[in-house]
């Protein structure tokens, strides 16, 4: 029988040039909230958090929909960025909001590649997808050092 | 607005006969697929098993990764959690995506034994409510200073501190 479950998402839009804006909700058997955050593309830096707590488990939780702000101004380019978020709101406000806009922060790279990929493969639709990722790697070096894959 | 990106994760944690834990991970999303099924021994928390598989990946690579999913056997979910994952399995010569799966399997083992813990603080009076959730705390004192709830001005902490 299963006894726990969880779901997180995480969508990604691009409404202006220099701005990605992440949805980013979980859900499980004890919580459910969600996170709207914006991040300039450029340097990663966040720009706007709204967050709303749906199921939630003390009377005292929702007081971290006003933790979210300390995120605003941290850079998801710089080191650390990951630990600030989880002592900034996540100790001081929630742990899972901090874990959705972790997730979404981890996702940014990956959006960008899928954005610009989308915009390739309108352009020529018979490109190979590899080599098209392949080239955004090959011309976006702050994504190396970060896994066996990309040294 | 139409987006360009999309990521699904989804974690289930089911009660074996034998007295342990399965947790079954999956993420989808544009360029990612994989898959993740953890055993973990009760009542130690020992990972005793690992198996995990990337169906689609961005690239020839990430085949081999989840072969690093083996250093984990004979960890404890535990404090330094995270650290030990990270190290082992994750980093610039490792999965990171693969790391992440894993300490989030071993969240999920946690939250599966918070669910009762918090079912027996639904009902009652607001003060029954706050003395299950000072037992809690009590049991469990990593969760002193956790988050605002168990933060020292939360009404939640009155007489406990």
């Amino acid at each position: 029988m299963i006894s726990f479950s969880r779901s997180m998402l995480v969508g990604a839009e691009f409404p202006q040039e220099d701005l990605v804006r992440f949805h980013g909700m979980l859900e499980d058997r004890i919580y459910a909230m969600e996170v709207l955050m914006d991040v300039r593309i450029s340097d990663g830096v966040i720009q706007q958090v709204q967050g709303r707590m749906k199921r939630f488990t003390t009377p005292v939780c929702p007081k971290a929909v006003d933790m979210l702000q300390t995120a605003v101004g941290i850079s998801l380019r710089e080191p650390g960025w990951v630990s600030k978020i989880n002592k900034e709101v996540g100790r001081k406000g929630c742990q899972h909001f901090a874990e959705i806009m972790v997730e979404c922060g981890r996702c940014l790279d990956a959006a960008r590649m899928a954005h610009e990929l989308l915009a390739k493969s309108a352009q020529t639709p018979e490109a190979d997808p590899t080599s098209l990722t392949q080239a955004f790697l090959a011309t976006h070096p702050e994504l190396a050092g970060k896994c066996m894959a990309r040294p | 607005m139409i987006l360009s990106f999309l990521r699904n994760k989804v974690m289930d944690v089911q009660q074996e006969k034998g007295g342990s834990l399965r947790i079954f991970w999956r993420l989808t999303e544009t360029f990612l697929d994989a898959s993740l099924e953890m055993q973990v021994r009760l009542p130690d928390l020992e990972i005793t098993g690992v198996w995990g598989k990337l169906q689609r990946a961005p690239h020839k690579e990430c085949g081999s990764a989840a072969e690093l999913l083996s250093k984990v056997v004979g960890v404890r979910v535990g404090p330094g959690l995270r650290k030990i994952v990270e190290g082992l399995i994750g980093g610039p010569a490792g999965c990171p995506e693969l790391a992440e799966a894993v300490l989030e399997c071993c969240n999920s083992v946690i939250l599966h034994f918070t669910v009762p813990q918090l079912q027996a603080t639904e009902t009652g009076t607001e003060e029954e409510r706050r003395e299950r959730f000072q037992a809690m705390v009590r049991f469990n004192p990593r969760l002193v200073r956790s988050c605002v709830a168990f933060a020292d001005d939360s009404p939640l902490m009155e007489g406990l501190v």
